[in-house]
């Protein structure tokens, strides 16, 4: 344009006037009963539902009143879909504009979700645009503000890694039963290992040395927790075992972050064992220890059974890092063992060797334990005894009749243990208290990976896995 | 369109319709038009497979949705299909219906589907109508569907008392034929002592239209499905043919300064008429035709566009109305459906229009299907820059004989 043509528009535009009108539009979109149902279904139960044609077989999602390839009426014809699904396609949003769901640039992508032969729109947060990949696995998150919109489901994140963890794996077996009492010592007669009961997983979360310049996997903060615990119970564990962080890491025997950090995981998982730690960390005191206990009320808590050198040491040099006694004197046992069993928390005892073993015997002649006694065999820890096979089935041999054993093994004992305790009937403890990496070296990227080795193994052995239900069953414990 | 040069006939071979109310929350858009949809396929004995092309309408925006047709697809089958939408106003139910007829008639397709649909219930009729006006002169005045002039006209021609009882004669009429039609969405059994009192009673909306006048908003929807003639005749034992269809709109003279002698801007009706019927060499329609079936907004309009449409002169349509021979039984049955007044989905309104206009051809109108033969029958769609479409149905193939 030309100077003189510029100054002739703003002479005009001045003498102009511009109408800026607003038009209101309102409008309501009945949903119908099929799709009323579909936004339902999401806001009460979180559960993603479709219609099937009986006809063609197509799964549709959203669902569909008619199948719209042969006019099917399918609007009875409900079926459950999956909230994980995969990216068939997806674009970049790149533009501002008051009317869109996010902040750009953000991601809406088609995703066609298991069980599903359509694919729906949604958005795709959690990750950066340039890392959306055609066929890469994603889940729903739920709005936790409901609003009766398909915002109900707040948007689809990329899923917590591996396929697998989007499922609990469904056994498939028959529901363990609890055997008349007689039936127990029969079964380990003649050296036979009783792999009659499925094996219960315990992922002990955090411990109290744990750091995440360790591994980042490591939670802190209750809701870290929580979320760890989820991805845990999904992946097939029974019980978390916790030792409460401050959120700077250090373990705590605040009686209020504890709770709020038990309840936290109870409230994202209600159905979960929640173990508490009655040794907590170093230095704590005795009424540090087992008043929190009494506090919280967990459904379990750990029993430690003697006194014994707990400390760091390099492994490969043998040099001492950390120097500390591990106190647990008889009259803590004692002490522990009756409030624990006053108060319904069924305890974990804790079996560093031999000798604590025989110590809670000793204590249990008192006969305030009630059974069937719980027994962990830990290994590897600098003051305890390493990991051998002949010594496990010492262990084993020497309990009490009705008990049951579990496992865990500090670092590279970790899964040669659990696995001679699947083949002996026991049970299995995993999680970054206790080991921070997988079978091959790598860091795990959280407790609940482990957790799906534990649950591959005991699927080997045949036995299957423990709900948290079947858990108490064979624990004795008492549902909170 | 010079109907002269119709390459082949067209008859209707199915036809479809809901149950129109005020209220369908138990359906969505593609579920409610689907209903219509399996209607007209299950009248025609026909599947999706043998239909070749969707014409699909509806007014833009009523439902503050885009590109209907696109997301109906669930509902109406079109996918992989041929479609096109259509938009003409009010019109746009019965240009639904000329647009297939030409697709048919040209030999482009030989089966199409017509679907007009309205869900007023989700949208804001005056504010999609509101779009209408010039935004700078006449949006912020306009009263959107509601006008009240024609009552100003008929009153002045005519005289208050008479030109009052006449409009609530017709409205009364269009009542009595509702009750009979079971997919009407109003009916209130009004009987002729109440005139007096609706006159008096009835709140007005604007000038003296009243809002027992006016037509209702309704939830609906109508499918009608179109073949060639060697098709219609294989498929169908009784086609009802389209025998000629006429589109006038003055849209270039729609204004609020008044009205031009030059430009008569409101006059679309007769000269519709006029140009139908003498290309087809009709001299007295209300001699020839059975059965009217017509866009009638309200009471006041349907009065005096049943005189255009008839090429009527002074009174005679009044008295016709005032003799009740615009009803059921009457010399020229005028929408034995109840009309627009009773049901108004308004993309499928004036497609209802041709719908029951065939239907009363095919003797098949049920309840409210008139006594003696139906041989030809007219129907009209209006829209609201005085769109004014009309469409000849025949029961014979035997007009292009003579």
């Amino acid at each position: 344009m030309s100077e003189e043509g510029q100054m002739s528009t703003k002479n005009t535009d001045k003498d102009s006037f511009a109408v800026q009108g607003k038009l209101a539009l309102p409008y309501t979109y009945f949903a119908g009963r099929v799709g009323s149902k579909f936004l339902t279904t999401i806001r009460d139960q979180k559960k993603i539902m479709g219609t099937k044609c009986p006809t063609c077989g197509k799964v549709y999602l959203p669902p569909r009143q008619v199948c719209q390839k042969d006019f099917t009426d399918i609007r009875n014809n409900w079926v459950d879909v999956g909230s994980s699904g995969t990216v068939v396609n997806f674009t970049v949003v790149r533009y501002e504009d008051r009317h869109l769901a996010r902040k750009p640039p953000y991601v809406i992508a088609m995703i066609k979700l298991d069980g599903a032969d359509t694919p729906m729109a949604h958005i795709l947060d959690g990750l950066k645009p340039e890392d959306v990949k055609k066929g890469m696995r994603v889940e729903a998150v739920f709005a936790e503000k409901t609003t009766t919109t398909i915002l109900d489901i707040d948007h689809f994140k990329p899923e917590a890694e591996r396929a697998k963890t989007g499922w609990r794996p469904k056994a498939a077996r028959k529901p363990y039963v609890p055997e008349p009492e007689s039936g127990i010592e029969d079964k380990r007669r003649g050296g036979k290992p009783d792999m009659s009961k499925p094996v219960i997983i315990c992922a002990a979360l955090a411990g109290a040395a744990t750091m995440k310049n360790q591994t980042p996997a490591v939670p802190y903060t209750p809701s870290e927790f929580a979320e760890d615990a989820y991805k845990c119970w999904k992946a097939g564990a029974a019980m978390v075992h916790v030792h409460a962080r401050e959120d700077n890491g250090m373990p705590t025997h605040d009686h209020e972050r504890i709770r709020t950090t038990h309840d936290a995981i109870k409230q994202r998982c209600p159905e979960l064992i929640v173990n508490l730690s009655s040794a907590v960390g170093m230095g704590k005191t005795a009424e540090q220890r087992i008043s929190q206990i009494v506090a919280v009320k967990p459904e379990m808590a750990s029993l430690n059974t003697n006194t014994m050198n707990f400390s760091l040491l390099d492994r490969k040099s043998g040099k001492i890092f950390i120097d500390f006694v591990f106190e647990n004197t008889f009259t803590m046992l004692q002490d522990f063992g009756k409030a624990m069993e006053e108060n319904g928390v069924k305890p974990e005892i804790e079996v560093y060797d031999m000798g604590g073993l025989d110590n809670t015997m000793l204590i249990a002649k008192q006969g305030f334990f009630t059974n069937p006694m719980n027994f962990n065999f830990v290994w590897g820890v600098a003051g305890g005894q390493a990991f051998r096979v002949e010594t496990f089935v010492a262990l084993m041999n020497a309990l009490p009749a009705k008990a049951n054993f579990t496992t865990c093994g500090v670092g590279l004992d970790q899964f040669p243990a659990i696995m001679q305790s699947g083949i002996l009937g026991g049970h299995m403890r995993v999680g970054l208290e206790d080991n921070i990496r997988m079978p091959d070296g790598e860091l795990a990227k959280g407790s609940w990976e482990q957790v799906e080795v534990a649950v591959h193994a005991a699927e080997c052995l045949g036995r299957g896995v423990a709900t948290p239900d079947e858990a108490r069953a064979i624990m004795g414990i008492h549902k909170r | 369109m010079a109907h002269g040069k119709k390459n082949r006939n067209v008859g209707i071979i199915g036809i479809g319709q809901t149950r129109h109310s005020s209220h369908r929350e138990d359906v969505n858009q593609p579920e409610m038009i689907h209903e219509a949809i399996a209607a007209a396929l299950k009248d025609a004995g026909l599947t999706m497979k043998d239909v070749d092309c969707i014409v699909h309408g509806n007014m833009e925006l009523f439902e503050m949705i885009h590109q209907p047709d696109l997301w109906h697809t669930l509902g109406t089958g079109a996918g992989g299909k041929d479609t096109f939408r259509l938009t003409t106003g009010g019109t746009v139910g019965i240009t639904l219906a000329c647009a297939s007829d030409n697709l048919v008639a040209s030999g482009m397709y030989d089966i199409v589907m017509a679907i007009g649909f309205e869900k007023l219930q989700e949208g804001h009729t005056t504010g999609g109508i509101t779009n209408m006006a010039d935004p700078l002169w006449f949006r912020n005045l306009q009263t959107g569907a509601l006008t009240g002039s024609k009552a100003y006209d008929l009153i002045y021609e005519f005289g208050e008392e008479r030109a009052k009882k006449v409009s609530m004669t017709y409205r009364i009429i269009m009542d009595k034929h509702a009750g009979l039609n079971p997919n009407a969405h109003r009916s209130f059994g009004l009987d002729f002592a109440q005139a007096d009192d609706l006159i008096k009673n009835s709140p007005k909306l604007v000038g003296d239209l009243k809002l027992i006048e006016m037509c209702s908003q309704s939830d609906g929807a109508c499918a009608v499905i179109f073949a060639c003639e060697k098709r219609a005749k294989e498929l169908s034992k009784k086609p009802v043919w389209v025998r000629d269809h006429i589109t006038v709109h003055r849209e270039e003279v729609f204004n609020i300064f008044g009205y031009d002698d030059k430009y008569p801007a409101a006059q679309t009706q007769r000269f519709a008429a006029e140009n139908l019927y003498t290309r087809n060499g009709i001299t007295k329609p209300l001699e020839y035709f059975d059965v009217f079936e017509m866009y009638d907004p309200a009471s006041w309009w349907g009065v005096d566009w049943f005189r255009d449409f008839m090429l009527l002169k002074g009174d005679e349509a009044v008295k016709l109305v005032e003799d009740h021979e615009i009803m059921i039984g009457g010399k020229m049955p005028v929408n034995p459906s109840g009309g627009v007044i009773a049901s108004n989905p308004i993309g499928a309104t004036a497609l209802l229009r041709m719908a029951e206009a065939a239907l009363q051809v095919r003797g098949d109108a049920g309840a409210h299907q008139i006594p003696k033969p139906v041989k030809h029958a007219l129907a009209s769609g209006f829209g609201g820059t005085m769109w004014t479409v009309l469409m000849m149905l025949e029961k014979e193939l035997n007009w292009q004989e003579a």
